[in-house]
């Protein structure tokens, strides 16, 4: 077991359950969270983990925590994958440690990595300018033997090196590309449509091997997912827990959790569309702890420990012959309207069995809606259910995804 | 249903064991998680019982740690309404606040910083400042704020307090609010008579205080308003009594309850039963019954026949109250009119639309088994031709329709009854505006989501129709670049409403403009110094700002101003009819129309003219009369109005100081 984990971020439900856990932690973060931690007898050790200099660097960070004896660092967020993985390149003698970390950040190199390795990727290519889309287009539409009139090949551009959709924009025409396209978003990937169904997963890994596999089922992406998955994608588990597999023997992964994003076509293949080595967002590892029966955070952060036994590995998670009885998912709220003034819970919610709670906050006094959305951002909090049917469940969060909460 | 609350309570046991689980740090997620389902349980009673049980060892757990309430000995209870006002979650936790200090001062529960008398003493300070929620009778701005939901949670709570609580700290202040509310006089007495039961159950009001005499005087009025009714409490008992009751008796009964009828406006159930043998059998003791003054008696005694037959046919136990409209009616000579005369008589004779009385059954909460819809809505007919300035638009943002009818009742009564036989047949209503025909049936949503039926049987009836005509003429006259109200009001209202129209407010700079000439025009216009002494001789509908008690702005609302005259101490005052049920308000910088005391009528709200002016935005007015007067207003009159109005509403505003060619 490892001496003491190093927490690369604040997240107070990690901390929570480290708590529960008892296992020896430090949370290594901004300095804007010190006196909190301290009020709160957070281990904390304060690093400007925005900064990369003389005085901010790996080996500085990890003179830091020395004293605390830690062994194992964890990334709980995108930005702070490469802190982690130079930590763990130092802990386990290990350069290429660093350089994996690097793949997680790079989509570009990501992809390329999985071609290589065999998986199923879409046509891509790093793009420097709106002509570089443009040309990128017009050779897939080349390829897909495009006739005069009709439409051009879908294309998706993507930030190297940020979380979930953040920045992600997707192109349906060369109009498009002039349109919505900024020059702030070069230098970018671009790469054509997959087709197919969209899920996720999120593999615990230790010692290479996938210890154990959740599905997420996305209703819509961005608004709703639940845990574990439907009758659908649960007929697939078997060739979805082979692909992951795959995926990190392909990367060398040998710790930790990945996050990968899947496209199932109706052939049962599945494309490759990127993968992370953090906490999901959307909630995803709340909703499986509650679903599996587990302390899914628990088990994110032990995962990357090289020095747990078999015996506690088989503690944290689910027994391998459990599924699940009852499904718990989630949608994310956002307001339908530019302005509003209330926030108002609809009468149907009440009598929803499936109904769990919310953390839906009202609006401040009259509140106008900007343009500018990042990613999946500024939703006004969340409404989670739970029952026993994942087709209701997919209804249900349909359903209230166009329900109007704030008028 | 029953399925679904074991769950909610199942959901909120996993909830807070949770919450008991974290550590102090991720306590306040929980928390927001907790009050979501505090939310839900707070919409029923069983729910409120839970909470209400569990409250203690939620204080105990630490639901209020880190937040506002987690002192309870240092709460306020007069931020309690802006708490409940902000919706969730402040409003759950606020309504947890209370349910632990109530389970604190019934001694169901300890806690170490308050005691059961400091809780009580909170608690009572708090019923107090919310008896709109306790009586479910959410003011102006509060209906703009909250939703129905968070409404109803207010109404829960207080509904539970008032249940369980001790309320002797508050006599005083309750039997204050019924006097207030009585002496405004309005057609629906529901919240009234609620207040004097709630009083006359749960307080010892036989002392010699004056408060007490006061109290006994409204509780009399509604539950013995003579020395008999006490003695046949029954109204079997008391039918009997009158049967073998001697001319005598009858006499003072009569005296009685015409006495008691007159001072409060409130009508007890026995007295359709006394009515109805004096009619029958003493018609010369029905102007005592009905306390009628020398106008009503002869009125009585020239179609005594006409009202006779009204007062059989539609005189009630649940219908009562329409007594005091029609001893109102007589009182002013209505009967005098032809057209009103013929249009009661032709009111008897109609066929109901199975719709419309439909509506009228439902705004009945305890109907007469044997008096029709049809009766009902003839007594809400006397009701309101009595007392057109009890009209009230009830729970519903129907402002404008209100007023309406309060105009057309005193200036238009025959109108006003024929409108209500073409919708009481058809159950639709046509209008005229810039030549063409509204057809209430064929248009729109109006205003009203859902009609709140705590109104008047003729609201019931018209104020679906109205309010989807006006809206209608809303509609067409957007995107003038003016107000709308300016072609509409004269339109909905009919010829009594002048042409002109100001408005403060500039649509094309979406500015406050020259608010200077504005109030200017509004004083030469109205103001008895300025305007030669000139009485209105109609009501003006005006638009005003509604600012909260801080002075802040809220909203729009639309009232009747009715006269502009000198008070007992000589200084101009603007009276006027407020229709959302209740005419004294706080409306920031000291700004708190009275309802009484300033030589108001029944139901007029008043104002001192500058602190009237210092609230409206658009009014009626001639600017033949008024154009050579507009130069002859003081500047000094007008600095105190525009003052007040800059510092309050004014703040949302961009002002131009412009000058206007009005």
């Amino acid at each position: 077991m490892a001496k003491c984990f190093a927490l690369m971020g604040w997240s107070l439900p990690v901390i929570e359950s480290m708590e529960k856990l008892g296992k020896p932690y430090v949370v290594v973060s901004f300095p804007d969270f010190e006196p909190y931690a301290k009020e709160n007898n957070i281990p904390f050790v304060s690093y400007q983990l925005n900064e990369w200099s003389d005085t901010s660097n790996s080996l500085d960070l990890f003179e830091k925590l020395q004293p605390y004896g830690v062994d194992v660092a964890v990334p709980l967020f995108e930005e702070t994958v490469e802190w982690a993985g130079a930590l763990n390149s130092i802990y386990r003698g290990d350069p290429r440690v660093l350089n994996r970390a690097f793949l997680f950040r790079n989509k570009a190199m990501m992809k390329r990595k999985a071609l290589i390795g065999g998986l199923r990727v879409g046509l891509f290519e790093e793009v420097y300018n709106k002509e570089g889309v443009k040309a990128f287009m017009k050779r897939l539409n080349e390829a897909n033997l495009q006739l005069d009139g009709e439409e051009d090949s879908w294309v998706h551009i993507k930030p190297f090196a940020s979380a979930g959709t953040v920045g992600h924009r997707l192109l349906k025409s060369m109009k498009d590309i002039d349109e919505k396209c900024e020059d702030s978003d070069f230098p970018c990937l671009a790469e054509s449509h997959l087709p197919g169904r969209e899920f996720s997963c999120e593999a615990f890994i230790n010692k290479g091997k996938v210890r154990f596999l959740n599905i997420t089922e996305y209703v819509h992406l961005g608004y709703s997912n639940f845990i574990p998955e439907g009758h659908y994608l649960n007929s697939k588990r078997e060739l979805i827990y082979k692909h992951v597999q795959k995926l990190v023997d392909i990367f060398g992964i040998e710790y930790g959790m990945v996050h990968p994003e899947w496209f199932l076509t109706e052939n049962d293949e599945l494309n490759f569309g990127e993968t992370a080595c953090r906490i999901p967002g959307g909630h995803i590892l709340e909703l499986a702890s509650k679903s599996w029966g587990f302390d899914a955070l628990a088990a994110f952060v032990l995962c990357h420990d090289p020095n747990i036994t078999e015996e506690e590995l088989d503690e944290i998670f689910p027994s391998k012959d459990y599924f699940p009885d009852n499904y718990n998912g989630n949608v994310m709220i956002y307001p339908q309207k530019r302005t509003f003034s209330k926030l108002e819970i609809p009468e149907e919610l009440n009598n929803e069995p499936y109904f769990v709670d919310h953390t839906l906050v009202p609006p401040l006094s009259t509140q106008k809606i900007s343009d500018n959305r990042e990613g999946f951002g500024n939703h006004f909090g969340t409404i989670n259910f739970k029952g026993e049917d994942p087709d209701r469940m997919t209804e249900l969060l349909l359903h209230y995804e166009e329900v109007d909460f704030y008028v | 249903m029953q399925e679904t609350s074991n769950r909610v309570f199942e959901n909120f046991e996993n909830s807070f064991l949770e919450f008991k689980e974290a550590p102090d740090f991720t306590k306040r997620d929980k928390a927001a998680k907790l009050a979501s389902q505090i939310d839900i349980l707070s919409l029923t009673r069983d729910g409120l019982s839970y909470l209400y049980e569990k409250s203690g060892e939620l204080d105990q757990a630490g639901i209020f740690f880190g937040t506002a309430w987690n002192e309870p000995d240092k709460l306020v209870p007069a931020l309690v309404k802006g708490t409940l006002k902000a919706g969730h979650p402040s409003s759950s936790f606020e309504l947890l606040s209370e349910l632990r200090l109530l389970a604190y001062a019934n001694g169901d529960q300890q806690s170490e910083v308050i005691n059961a008398k400091e809780a009580q003493n909170f608690l009572e300070e708090v019923v107090v400042h919310n008896l709109e929620f306790a009586l479910k009778e959410p003011a102006e701005e509060t209906r703009t704020v909250m939703s129905e939901r968070e409404l109803k949670k207010a109404f829960n709570l207080f509904g539970f307090i008032i249940s369980e609580i001790d309320l002797g700290g508050v006599y005083d202040k309750l039997a204050e609010e019924i006097r207030l509310i009585c002496e405004q006089r309005p057609i629906v007495t529901r919240k009234a008579r609620e207040l004097i039961r709630l009083v006359d159950a749960r307080f010892d009001t036989s002392g010699d205080r004056e408060v007490d005499k006061s109290v006994r005087l409204y509780i009399n009025a509604v539950y013995k308003p003579s020395q008999n009714s006490i003695l046949h409490q029954t109204l079997e008992d008391y039918q009997d009594f009158l049967d073998n009751a001697n001319l005598r008796t009858l006499s003072h009964e009569a005296d009685s309850f015409g006495y008691y009828m007159h001072q409060t406006g409130l009508v007890s159930q026995y007295h359709p039963l006394l009515l109805k043998k004096l009619v029958k059998e003493h018609p010369e003791l029905v102007p005592n019954c009905l306390d009628l003054n020398d106008r009503g008696k002869a009125e009585w005694e020239k179609f005594h026949e006409l009202v006779s037959t009204l007062i059989i046919e539609i005189v009630s136990p649940d219908n009562c109250q329409c007594i005091y409209g029609l001893a109102r009616m007589l009182g002013k000579n209505l009967f005098s009119r032809r057209p009103v005369r013929v249009g009661l008589e032709n009111l008897r004779k109609i066929k109901l639309n199975p719709q419309v009385e439909k509506r009228i059954i439902k705004s009945l909460i305890h109907p007469d088994m044997d008096v029709t819809a049809q009766q009902y809505l003839l007594g809400g007919v006397i009701k309101m031709l009595g007392q057109p300035l009890g009209v009230g638009q009830g729970n519903n943002p129907t402002c404008q329709s209100a007023r309406g009818l309060s105009m057309w009742s005193q200036h238009a009564p025959a109108k006003l009854i024929d409108m209500i036989i073409t919708v009481a047949t058809q159950n639709n209503l046509i209008m005229r505006f810039e030549n063409h025909d509204l057809v209430s049936n064929q248009l729109g949503k109006g205003l009203v989501e859902k009609l709140d039926y705590n109104l008047d049987p003729v609201s019931v009836l018209l104020v679906p129709h109205l309010d989807k005509i006006y809206n209608e003429m809303m509609k067409r006259s957007a995107g003038r670049a003016e107000d709308p109200h300016k072609w509409v009001n004269p339109a909905m209202y009919g010829q009594w409403i002048q042409l002109s129209f100001a408005s403060c407010y500039d649509y094309l700079t979406n500015s406050i403009l020259d608010f200077e000439g504005f109030i200017r025009i509004f004083y030469a216009a109205f103001h008895p110094d300025f305007n030669g002494d000139r009485e209105m001789s109609y009501p003006n509908p005006v638009g005003i700002f509604i600012t909260s008690s801080k002075g802040d702005m809220v909203g729009f609302h639309a009232i009747s101003l009715l006269r502009i005259a000198k008070d007992q101490n000589g200084k101009a005052r603007a009276y006027f009819l407020n229709p959302n049920n209740e005419g004294r308000q706080d409306w920031g910088q000291g700004i708190k129309p009275a309802v009484f005391g300033f030589g108001e009528k029944h139901g007029e709200s008043s104002l001192p003219i500058a602190q009237f002016a210092a609230r409206i935005y658009a009014f009626h007015y001639s600017h033949l009369d008024v154009a050579h007067k507009v130069n002859q207003v003081p500047d000094s009159e007008l600095k105190e109005v525009d003052n007040l109005a800059k510092s309050s509403w004014g703040k949302s505003y961009t002002w131009n100081n412009q000058q206007k060619i009005w």
